[in-house]
This record gives C-alpha cells, sequence and structure tokens, in this order.
C-alpha cells in the first residue's frame, strides 16, 4: 500500500513501471492484463452525451469506435459509426454480430430524474444486464463500465477516503439511485462470475466540466446554490477530461477489477461554491426538506431530497488502487476543474 | 474580532484598567499562534484545507480561546514535551474531567510547545457529524469521524492522532475514582501496530478535579439523549455557569515513545498484554505526577 498519500496533491505515488509491478494482488484488488491494443474496435454506449463524446474523442485517437445512443450524436466524426438505439431492443445484438467489438465502454446510464423512475430502473439495470449478455456470448474481450461515486452514499459515520471494499450504502438514505448501486453490484458479479473478460468498474467522484450535465454540475451552476445550514462537507471533484482519460488509460493497461477514479483533491462544498461563481444559501435542513421537497413531489424540481445528503456528509474516496495500478494522475488542477464551469 | 477579543474585553471592561493589557496579551498569543501554525508539518492544498479538511484558520480562532484558558486559567505546565518523536505518532492519555478540556490542553501545548508545532487529530464520536455546526468545527479543527479507515489514513500521512483509550468511562469518573484508571479499549493497539506508530503515553494531572462529580445519573442521561448525566459540586445547580471548570493547575507529563511490534490481528488476550504496558507506564507517570505537585491550584 502506498504510504503517505491519499489524495493529497503534490504527494502522488511514483508512475510509470515500478508503479505497476507492485500490484500483483488478487483481482477483487484491481489486477492488470494484457491492454488494449491501437486499433482494437471498442463499442461506447451512451456515446452522444457530453461526457460519452469527450469519452469517444479521447478513444478515437487510438481505437476504431463504434457507439450507441438513444439520442442522435448530429456532428460526429466520420470515422466512428454511431447507431440511434435503446439497450434494450433486440437489435443491440445485431450489432455486436456485425461490429464485433474486442471491447466495450459502458456509459449509457441515466442519472437524471426527468423520467419516469420505473423507465430509469429499466434502463439502467436491465439494459446493463442484456449488455454484459451480449458480451459473453460474443467474444468481447474488455469492459469498461463507468459507475459513480454516489453508490456509496454519504452518511455521517462515511469516512474520508472511502476504498473499495466498503459496502454500496446509497440506497439506504437515497432510495432514488439505488438502480446506480444496483448497476455497480451486477457488473461486479460479472467481474467474478467471467475472469476470461478483463472487466473494470471504474467509480469517479463528481465530474465537473463545460460538457457534461451531472446533477452537481448543475447545482453549481446555480446562481443562487441552497445548502443545509450547519454543514459543509468535503469534496471531491474531477475534470471532464481526466474522466476520460481514466477510461482510456484501464483500456490501456488492461485493468481488471474495480476502481474508485479521484480528481485533485478535496474542498468544502462552501469553497466549491465561491470558485465556480455562485452565493451559498444556507438553508434549515427541516424548511429545506418541507421546501424542496413539495417541490420534487409537484414536478418543479428534478432532485429528489435524498440528495440532500450529499450536500451534508461526505462522500469521498480513496482513489489509492487506481493510481498505484495503472500510474493515472489527473491532468487537470482543482482551480481549472473549477474555472471550467465557472458562471 | 474574534470571540476571544469580544469575550475578554468584556471582562477587562468590568475591571477599568485591565483593557489595554488584555488587548496586548491576545495580539501577543494570536501572533504566536500564527508563526506556530505556519511551521506544522501538515500538507494544505490551494485553498488552504488538508485533505481531512483541517483549515488553519478556523483553528487559529479555536486556538487563541484554548491558549487563553492554557497560559491563565490552568497555568498549563509540560514536562517531557521535547521527547516527542517526529513524523506520526499515537497519543495516548488518561481521560476526565466530564468535558473534554483535556484534549484542548493537550492540542494546545502541541501547537504552542512542541518542535515542530503538531495538530493533534481528534477521533469524534459518531453523532458528531449529525450536528450542525458543531461538525464543521470539529473537522476544521483537524479531528475526524473515528473510524478505523480515518485513524489508518491519518497514520499513514504522519499525522498526530490522539486516543482515550479510556472513553466515557474515564471521562465521567466520579471524585472518588480520580487518577484511577478505567479499563482501556484496544483499538488504539491494533491501529499502532498496523501503521506501525509509535505510542506516546500522556499523563494529565489536574484535569481530575477540575469539575469534581458525585453521581453520574446516567437514566436521566440515556433520557436527555447522553452517554452521562454528571452531577458535581456546581452542575447543574448553577445552571451554565456550572460548567465552568475549577481553575486547578495543568502538568501535562509526556513520556518516552514506545514502540511495538506484532500482528495487529491477534487475539485480545495477545493485544491486552501490550494495552497493559502503556497504562501501567501512565499509571506511574499519574503517581510521579501526583507526587511532585505541590498544590491543586498552583
Amino acid at each position: 500500500m502506498a504510504r503517505g498519500s491519499i489524495d493529497a496533491p503534490g504527494r502522488r505515488a511514483t508512475r510509470g513501471p515500478a508503479a505497476r509491478d507492485a500490484t500483483a494482488v488478487d483481482s477483487s484488488a484491481g489486477s492488470l492484463r494484457a491492454g488494449a491494443r491501437p486499433g482494437e474496435k471498442i463499442l461506447i454506449t451512451g456515446i452522444a452525451g457530453g461526457q460519452g463524446q469527450l469519452i469517444a474523442r479521447r478513444l478515437a485517437r487510438t481505437y476504431v469506435l463504434t457507439g450507441v445512443d438513444r439520442s442522435p450524436w448530429e456532428d460526429h466524426p466520420p470515422e466512428i459509426s454511431v447507431h440511434v438505439l435503446d439497450l434494450r431492443k433486440r437489435k443491440m445484438e445485431d450489432i455486436f454480430r456485425t461490429e464485433r467489438p474486442d471491447a466495450v465502454v459502458h456509459h449509457a446510464l441515466i442519472r437524471h430524474f426527468r423520467v419516469e423512475p420505473r423507465v430509469r430502473h429499466e434502463v439502467n439495470v436491465l439494459g446493463t444486464k442484456l449488455l454484459l449478455e451480449y458480451c459473453v456470448a460474443h467474444g468481447v474481450k474488455r469492459v469498461v463500465v463507468l459507475s459513480s461515486s454516489y453508490v456509496y452514499g454519504a452518511l455521517p459515520d462515511n469516512p474520508y477516503y472511502v476504498d473499495e471494499e466498503y459496502p454500496l450504502n446509497v440506497s439506504r438514505t437515497y432510495p432514488e439511485i439505488r438502480d446506480l448501486a444496483e448497476v455497480d453490484t451486477l457488473c461486479s458479479t460479472f467481474l467474478w462470475r467471467h475472469p476470461e473478460i478483463a472487466t473494470t468498474i471504474l467509480r469517479p467522484v463528481s465530474i465537473l466540466g463545460p460538457h457534461v450535465s451531472s446533477s452537481m454540475a448543475q447545482y453549481l451552476r446555480t446562481r443562487f446554490v441552497p445548502t443545509i445550514m450547519g454543514f459543509d462537507p468535503m469534496m471531491q471533484f474531477i475534470h471532464e477530461e481526466d474522466v476520460a482519460e481514466a477510461v482510456a488509460v484501464a483500456l490501456q493497461s488492461g485493468t481488471h477489477g474495480i476502481f474508485n477514479v479521484v480528481g485533485p483533491g478535496a474542498v468544502p462544498l462552501s469553497v466549491a461554491i465561491e470558485q465556480t461563481g455562485g452565493t451559498a444559501v444556507p438553508i434549515p435542513e427541516p424548511v429545506a426538506r418541507l421546501v424542496f421537497g413539495q417541490l420534487f413531489n409537484l414536478g418543479f424540481y428534478h432532485v429528489p431530497p435524498g440528495a440532500f445528503d450529499f450536500v451534508k456528509y461526505p462522500c469521498t474516496l480513496d482513489g489509492r488502487r487506481f493510481r498505484t495500478a495503472t500510474g493515472f494522475a489527473p491532468q487537470h488542477s482543482l482551480e481549472d476543474t473549477f474555472a471550467s464551469v465557472r458562471r | 474580532m474574534s470571540v476571544a477579543e469580544s469575550l475578554l474585553q468584556t471582562v477587562a471592561g468590568l475591571f477599568p484598567g485591565t483593557s489595554k493589557v488584555a488587548e496586548d496579551s491576545i495580539a501577543e498569543i494570536e501572533d504566536e499562534i500564527d508563526s506556530r501554525l505556519h511551521r506544522i508539518p501538515t500538507h494544505l492544498n490551494a485553498y488552504g484545507y488538508d485533505a481531512f479538511g483541517f483549515n488553519p484558520d478556523a483553528a487559529r480562532r479555536a486556538l487563541v480561546i484554548t491558549a487563553l484558558l492554557y497560559r491563565y486559567w490552568f497555568r498549563v505546565e509540560t514536562h517531557g514535551i521535547d521527547r516527542l518523536p517526529q513524523g506520526r505518532m499515537l497519543l495516548i492519555a488518561n481521560h476526565a474531567g466530564q468535558i473534554a478540556i483535556d484534549a484542548g490542553m493537550i492540542g494546545t501545548a502541541m501547537v504552542l510547545e512542541a518542535e515542530p508545532p503538531r495538530i493533534i487529530r481528534g477521533m469524534g464520536e459518531y453523532w458528531l457529524p449529525t450536528v450542525p455546526w458543531l461538525n464543521i468545527a470539529m473537522v476544521r479543527t483537524g479531528s475526524v469521524v473515528g473510524t478505523r479507515k480515518n485513524c489508518v489514513d491519518l497514520l499513514e500521512t504522519d499525522e498526530c492522532v490522539i486516543a482515550f483509550p479510556e472513553g466515557v468511562r474515564g471521562m465521567n469518573k466520579l471524585i472518588w475514582e480520580r487518577y484511577q484508571l478505567q479499563e482501556f479499549g484496544y483499538g488504539f493497539m491494533r491501529l499502532a501496530l498496523e501503521t506501525h506508530s509509535p505510542i506516546v503515553p500522556i499523563a494529565v494531572v489536574g484535569s481530575e478535579e477540575q469539575a469534581p462529580a458525585i453521581a453520574n445519573l446516567r437514566g436521566l442521561g440515556r433520557l436527555l439523549g447522553m452517554p452521562a448525566f454528571p452531577v458535581t459540586l456546581t452542575w447543574p445547580w448553577l445552571g451554565p455557569l456550572g460548567l465552568i471548570p475549577l481553575p486547578v493547575k495543568y502538568h501535562i507529563h509526556f513520556g518516552e515513545p514506545i514502540r511495538f511490534e506484532g500482528n495487529p490481528n491477534d487475539e485480545d488476550e495477545v493485544i491486552a498484554e501490550k494495552v497493559e504496558q502503556v497504562k501501567e507506564r501512565i499509571a506511574v507517570m499519574l503517581a510521579d505526577g501526583l507526587a511532585a505537585r505541590r498544590s491543586l491550584f498552583w
């Protein structure tokens, strides 16, 4: 285990082959296999979203890409073939038959609440299940799934620096996003049941950047940002381009396991709000729950009250495993990351 | 103006002529704390926070208050603080006095008198993060929720962690039990073994008489959702004023660091033996400290 380094900038673990040798461990702790070779064929699900496009542009440098998404990607680069398709449709398997991908990057998860909960759950859980079945049936060699840090949940007794062995507690306090935890669990089970496929589950912290519309990015982009009075948890952020880079690094290193992906460090929520140009508006918790809960029930506000815990308690991750295994280091500083979404 | 300044000025206002003196001594203490906080070996990011939410500006505000108590109320004397090791360490001390002033005084001593100055990292109770504002104050001044992972991470980043293995058993002892060490928990020893951290035994003399308790109404405490409900000579009879501790003189004795080696996952019996060594060391230091003390108040 790397000593004396958690995520403090300036204390990064050494990069390169030396760091790589130190990871001859069992697959749960994240091991390395043969990495993806240039020219391999990669299928990206959810390619048309902001983050999906960034991942595609990053991977297009090295690999041959195919993408699927429920929405079209209007001006996609000509060398990438994009199919407009729902993962749950029969035709999805045809894409595996005709395109014969070597690797799959799974990013097609609905992370907002603007659709019916039933649809969201079905797209995320059933879609992932079918996708993984196709991977087995059609000889895919590697799978990278973009899960998220939120699966751990924000709880008062969370340690700073939650590691990958920590239980996925989110459904305890925030049942509306339990489908994300289910997807993650589905993928970890897959990881164990199919040792012949190099499966990587990435759990990045809150993603910020000009192209992504994560809940956290939207929250920080408002002019007056509601916070819970008397709480100011530490939070971690990562730049959208660093997330794309993490996917590339995972493919190239041939990772097999579950990995937290952290950015350049942690700051209190109040600092993040200030740095992105907003003004914090502290609201007493009972008032916030009543007002925002009602607005959510009436459909005027798209974030369920369970999300409040994420601005009350920390959900900060230990990123050592990924860093040690692959040498990954975020290229964007906290200053850059905040500046990228400053209003 | 800081809370400490306004508080002190109010008090000083009651005694004409002392206001100027109070202002000067506060300015002096602020400068001293400032210069010492610059030298702590804790790594801060570009925004002035360490990886666990510690922030020197917030710590400075708290330290001005504790430093005044340290200098003028408890007139703390330290013994053997030059024995402290560098880098990671686990401070283990006796715990008493109904409110955790002992932790505050050790923390203040570590900033004002240790070389280099250190921030002690407390292991907070699990309910503390749920209390508005208190959770922020706890984290900004260097403490964290007392989970095993937090403790290991802090020690592995070479921080100075403090633990009171007596826990509430020590905190709420009655006056006739003073300086009788209660049962020690074993957790600290496993953490020291796992992270190869030296243990610094600490004996605090004075704290155990600061709020002489004559009873602990546990049932009433449970009703109020508190771990204990002590009855002292002044509490609850005098209301909030009854919380003010007696101006006893504090002596903080730092022992030689002890290094243990072994398997952190050994059975309790093996760990208990090592824990007993630390407990005995502190008991001896307490006995020596009590014998050397001239009086309760000076």
